[in-house]
């Protein structure tokens, strides 16, 4: 009885049914697995947002839920980049913003009251919910097993790769943009199977959606011509190609250009010129077909080598003329530094001072993937078996994604789809083989063959293979799921431990091991808030400019939107630089408060001194003349900070600024930088431009307020000299003739 | 009647002087007639306030610092003038438990008045670091020295802090054999006699000029500094003088650190925060001796001093009589032909390129009085528009004049950058009080709707051109497509 009604459900339609029910109730516990794997951080502190860039994006949504559309579209931050400020309204990729307002105000209009912070801190866990739905769409176009599909969408909701830029809290441009890269590639796979109109231009609108959302859309507007091109290559021009491509690029790029930020740039960047000299060659493709089908063969053989010469020839001037003329922008800084690792060092250290710039150690893979990494290659190589459009896409990305994850940090995030595809391809074809219960018959498969022969080529012919024992099935399912055991626990522990901190607040363990909040950055930031005039303009390291225009609400000098590398350097010329130098600099731009980070006391190694070298480089960019690294090195070449620090190193604000006073917090000559390991010099650095305003509770961060002018015209020293008592000399003669004063 | 409690009054005298010429011209029905007849009482009380207190721009109290009681008879003169002019004056000695300038934190006196003591310092409530934050606190002082005795360290080393500087041995006297009083120094040569000085440059108001010759017996030179823009000479000794110690019998020439006008009698300093201290060399000078004594320059003829009008004018210069500039309204906006509303006034954001007026509200305090601000010819008040440097410089030009005030205003375009520009007005010249204006806006870029539409812009009519034909072009094809009949038809039926 049990067995039939089992029947009843697994067979024929009945059976279709279950399955699909099957597979919608699996996906969303996926997406639910999805989402709540990323809700450590939540749980752990608070809904609170994380890092750097997510407080500029928090601080532009409100902007924009309080001001409206055409307000945040028109905005000018007067906040940031002082004095230049920043148009930031054309200088920012709305689409993240405009998502979770527009989630907010249909929230608010279902009568929902939800704070715009926790939409804004859930957004990512949402979105990531959403990728591993994509991503089983995205699958199931490579292969016929409906497990692929299920695998790939159950490795993109946990796989830490992608789970590092979208724990709740990380609200950044990558938290929606994965899910529309993903989405997108399932879009344009589609158009190119169907040929159809209406996919490309679906292909399009995600497009122009993800235009609107991340910079990195650069990645899909060279992938989809790329593929193009290949295909193109390989013989297999098609009118689906033609139809799907130039509906993507005509309506894509009219759909990019509608962000302030890309306006032009689709046609003048060097970046996206593939796309348009693919949808040139696709047009003289498309015409050699045409003329092909009404040409005698000889003819149409030199009309299209002449063609293809003339085109090339005519392509290359022009773009070699545009280039020279300027009228095509040059590549950008950090394209190249995507070819040459050394770039970025030597000619744009801002770019190169980003740690997720740097090239990618190959633990990280490991760390990311687990064993999906072993997987991947597998997956690649099954698409190759069968080598269907879809299956060129996968391993053009697959290449590309992988030589650029190699390059930097950050761009692991590209890869984890792809990778995600390709392993569940691989795991799924294994599973295919070996999780059945039934044994092949020889008998069935050679009858197969047999039909096949009388059409195709002996070489085509399937070999008659599969699985008898059910040992071997036992042990390949078991280690198998065994891998899958792991690489759960595996994601959970790394989400868990590695990146589910905030970082504006940082977790430690007591020897007993409770746990010890250590809360210096809010502490600080709200000291800022409530003890500082509205419009107190504070210098920092780039590095905290959001979190200071978003926490503190105060002005700042430089943020993490480097579009200005000069007032940048200014900024690390003012901290390079002896006091002398740094007070004018500092007077100019109207600075109130300098804010450092010093992990000194704490053995909190992410801090300033240890940022201190690019600071100086990206000042020597700049002022060559004035501040050089080589003199922030002793003869021996080594970055000290101890008694045999060099004098300019001693001198620079950076470092009075981070070890003024420290000493007073131990015996005398025993102070301790715990960062950099070394005993400090005895005496405390003096400082007569500034005074200690605040620091916080470990020292983290440390705020000096930046004086006024002597009231009677005096040099600070002298003012300081005075106020201590000390009684001033006359100034001793000065040899030759006495300057007179004149009124 | 001077000991009348007097608060500080200032911000009375402000707000009464601008309420009252703002709010009666509305006044008209009945209800604002009683509205009026307050604001006419509450004028009237601060009109008494202000005859009861100071005349000074900046509080009455004065304190003055003497050794003994007997040396305060000597100057009675100078006591009443002060009196007379609305001073309550306290005296004390710089030994004196009870001489404190400051408290709770606060000045105790608005003004101070040192006499040079016998004594080698000046006592431990006068340290210069107390005299130091008592002008930060807009404390302002005369400092009097005398060549009779050598002055004391403790006032030389203050004074180094100003950048003026005392002789080496702090006992040296203004000698000049051309400019003596004949009467009373016919032998030693150490009674000056000075006409009073004009003005330090044609570009600066004179505060101390006048008819009459001044005598000033033993003065104690001091030079200033070249470095410091905040001293300036008031009196310089003419070109004949010297500085010499009488108590040394022969002058070493290499010893002589300054000659002639290198040596000042009277010298200045206002500090960043406008807060007054003048060194008069010749405390004598101030006696009542001198006030009315008769001198006679080496052939000259024997004439009455002018002492007395030249004390008044520095003590009403140092103690801010005279020589002080108030702001009154600062206002900015953009051009418009009628009149601004209150919400379009002092906006905080810009647009670049837009045309902008500025007007900034200057009054002089001349005595009892504001008095409309006029710049010296040959000055100028300048407004900067300024981002990191000024992108603009422009002169303020005089535009109305009220009772007390006058208006000085221009206008301008603001540049092609946006960025946070902030007005400012630094007009700091010598004997004014500094008058430094910081007014932060915002210049925006252009919003996505105010740029010219592109019908509006003649060149593009070609683009224009382009895209309409485009379209129409392909509609064009489109019916002639439609609409044209295959003529492959008719021949296979002719067949």
């Amino acid at each position: 009885m049990a067995q039939s009604s089992l029947d009843v459900l697994l067979k024929g339609s009945s059976g279709r049914n279950t399955r699909g029910l099957l597979r919608i109730i699996i996906l969303l516990t996926i997406a639910a697995a999805a989402v709540a794997s990323r809700l450590f951080s939540v749980i752990r502190f608070e809904s609170i947002i994380h890092e750097f860039d997510p407080w500029f994006n928090f601080r532009a949504t409100k902007y924009l839920v309080q001001n409206g559309f055409y307000s945040f579209w028109d905005w000018f931050d007067d906040r940031t980049w002082h004095p230049l400020g920043r148009v930031t309204g054309g200088t920012l990729y709305p689409g993240l913003m405009v998502t979770s307002g527009v989630i907010y105000h249909i929230l608010s209009f279902l009568t929902i009251p939800v704070d715009i912070r926790n939409v804004c801190v859930l957004l990512a866990p949402g979105f990531s919910g959403l990728t591993a739905l994509a991503m089983y769409l995205l699958t199931r176009e490579m292969s016929h097993s409906p497990s692929a599909g299920l695998l790939a969408a159950a490795f993109m909701g946990i796989t830490p790769g992608y789970i590092s830029r979208s724990v709740a809290g990380s609200y950044d441009n990558e938290a929606i943009a994965i899910f529309l890269l993903v989405f997108t590639f399932f879009l344009w796979i589609k158009a190119v199977k169907n040929g159809s109109i209406m996919w490309g231009a679906l292909t399009a609108l995600f497009y122009g959606y993800m235009v609107s959302a991340w910079g990195g859309y650069v990645f899909i507007t060279n992938l989809i011509p790329l593929h193009v091109f290949v295909l193109l290559c390989m013989g297999r021009y098609s009118s689906r190609l033609y139809i799907s491509y130039t509906t993507w690029y005509a309506l894509g790029t009219l759909g990019s250009m509608q962000i302030p930020f890309v306006g032009f740039l689709p046609i003048r960047n060097s970046d996206h010129m593939s796309a348009l000299g693919v949808f040139g060659l696709i047009q003289l493709v498309a015409f050699a077909e045409f003329v092909r089908a009404y040409l005698p063969g000889k003819q149409f053989q030199k009309l299209l080598t002449s063609m293809v010469f003339l085109t090339f020839g005519l392509g290359l001037t022009g773009l070699i003329l545009l280039s020279v003329t300027g009228v095509i922008a040059p590549w950008s800084g950090r394209f190249y530094s995507l070819w040459d690792t050394g770039y970025a060092k030597i000619h744009i250290p801002i770019i190169a001072s980003v740690s997720e710039h740097q090239p990618t150690a190959w633990p990280a893979f490991f760390f990311d993937l687990n064993f999906l990494i072993w997987l991947f290659p597998a997956g690649v190589f099954m698409c190759f078996q069968n080598l269907k459009d879809e299956h060129v896409f996968v391993i053009i990305y697959a290449v590309l994604s992988s030589y650029f994850a190699g390059v930097m940090v950050r761009l692991m995030l590209t890869l984890t789809p792809i990778v995600c595809v390709a392993a569940a391809l691989a795991l799924s074809t294994i599973l295919d083989s070996f999780l059945v219960m039934y044994k092949p018959t020889p008998e069935s498969q050679a009858k197969a063959n047999a039909d096949k022969t009388a059409k195709s080529f002996s070489s085509t012919k399937n070999p008659v293979v599969g699985i008898y024992s059910y040992l071997s099935k036992g042990i390949v399912t078991g280690s198998l799921t065994i891998y899958l055991l792991m690489f759960v626990a595996h994601c959970t522990w790394v989400t868990s431990n590695a990146y589910s901190s905030p970082s504006v607040v940082l977790a430690s363990r007591l020897p007993d091991g409770s746990q010890h909040i250590i809360d210096d950055y809010r502490e600080a930031y709200y000291w800022l808030r409530q003890n500082t005039e509205d419009n107190a303009k504070i210098m920092s390291w780039w590095d905290y400019g959001y979190q200071i225009g978003g926490m503190a609400d105060r002005p700042t000098l430089v943020d993490n939107n480097t579009w200005n590398n000069t007032h940048i350097a200014t900024v690390g010329k003012a901290m390079s630089s002896r006091e002398e130098v740094s007070y004018p600099i500092l007077r100019q731009h109207d600075v109130d408060y300098v804010l450092v980070v010093f992990g000194g006391l704490l053995g909190y190694s992410g801090d300033d001194l240890n940022k201190f070298l690019w600071m100086v480089r990206i000042a020597e960019g700049i002022w060559p003349d004035e501040v050089k690294e080589r003199d922030f090195f002793t003869a021996r070449g080594e970055y000290r900070v101890d008694d045999e620090a060099t004098p300019t190193m001693k001198n620079s604000l950076m470092y009075k600024m981070s070890y003024y006073n420290y000493n007073s917090l131990f015996p005398a000559g025993q102070a301790v930088d715990r960062v950099r390991g070394v005993r400090l010099p005895a005496e405390s650095p003096k400082l007569d431009t500034l005074e200690e305003a605040f620091t916080s509770e470990n020292w983290i961060i440390r705020i000096f307020k930046v004086k006024d002018l002597d009231n009677f015209g005096r040099d600070h020293s002298n003012a300081v000299a005075f106020d201590k008592g000390l009684k001033r000399k006359r100034a001793t003669k000065k040899k030759g003739p006495r300057v007179l004063r004149t009124e | 009647m001077y000991n009348f409690p007097s608060p500080p009054p200032p911000p009375h005298l402000c707000h009464s002087f601008f309420a009252s010429s703002y709010s009666i011209p509305e006044a008209q029905s009945a209800r604002r007639n009683s509205f009026m007849m307050r604001w006419c009482l509450a004028l009237l009380l601060c009109c008494f306030l202000a005859v009861v207190n100071a005349l000074s721009s900046s509080g009455s109290r004065l304190l003055v610092v003497l050794d003994e009681s007997a040396e305060k008879s000597a100057y009675s003169t100078l006591w009443s003038d002060l009196k007379e002019r609305g001073y309550d004056i306290s005296f004390e000695t710089p030994k004196s438990n009870s001489l404190s300038l400051f408290q709770h934190g606060e000045r105790a006196y608005d003004h101070l008045l040192i006499l040079p003591p016998k004594s080698k310092g000046l006592g431990p409530n006068l340290t210069p670091k107390n005299v130091l934050d008592f002008m930060g606190q807009d404390g302002n002082i005369i400092l009097a020295l005398s060549g009779k005795s050598s002055t004391s360290s403790a006032i030389s080393s203050l004074l180094l802090e100003f950048d003026i500087h005392l002789s080496n041995d702090r006992s040296a006297v203004v000698i000049d054999h051309f400019n003596y009083d004949t009467v009373s120094a016919a032998e030693k040569h150490d009674v000056l006699l000075l006409n009073r000085p004009e003005a330090l440059r044609s570009d600066v108001k004179a505060f101390f000029d006048g008819e009459g010759v001044l005598a000033l017996p033993r003065v104690a030179p001091q030079t200033l500094g070249n470095t410091s823009p905040l001293v300036s000479p008031v009196l310089q000794a003419p070109a004949t003088a010297y500085a010499y110690n009488p108590k040394e019998e022969i002058p070493s020439a290499e010893d002589i650190e300054a000659t002639g006008s290198q040596l000042n009698i009277v010298s200045a300093l206002q500090s960043r925060n406008s807060a007054r201290l003048t060194i008069l060399g010749s405390v004598e000078a101030l006696e009542d001796k001198w006030f009315s004594a008769s001198v006679k320059a080496p052939n000259g003829k024997k004439i009455s001093t002018a002492n007395r009008e030249f004390a008044k004018q520095l003590t009403a210069w140092t103690f801010k009589e005279t020589g002080v500039l108030k702001v009154g309204k600062v206002e900015h906006h953009l051009a418009t032909d009628g009149e601004v509303s209150a919400d379009d006034l002092n906006p905080t954001i810009y647009r670049i390129k837009n045309e902008t007026v500025f007007s900034i509200e200057l009054s002089e305090y001349a005595y009892d009085k504001w008095v409309p601000y006029e710049v010296p010819a040959g000055d100028e008040l300048q407004l900067e528009f300024t981002m990191l440097s000024p992108f603009h410089r422009l002169a303020l030009q005089p535009t109305k004049k009220t009772e007390t005030s006058t208006i000085y205003s221009v206008q301008f375009v603001t540049p092609d950058q946006h960025g946070i520009f902030s007005f400012r007005v630094n007009y700091k010249r010598p004997f004014l009080t500094n008058i430094e204006e910081k007014h932060e806006v915002t210049v925006r870029h252009f919003a996505h709707d105010e740029y010219p539409r592109s019908w509006a812009i003649s060149g593009g009519w070609v683009w224009i051109a382009g895209l309409w034909s485009v379209i129409g072009g392909f509609l064009a094809f489109v019916i002639v497509w439609l609409y044209s009949a295959p003529a492959a038809d008719k021949t296979k039926k002719m067949q």
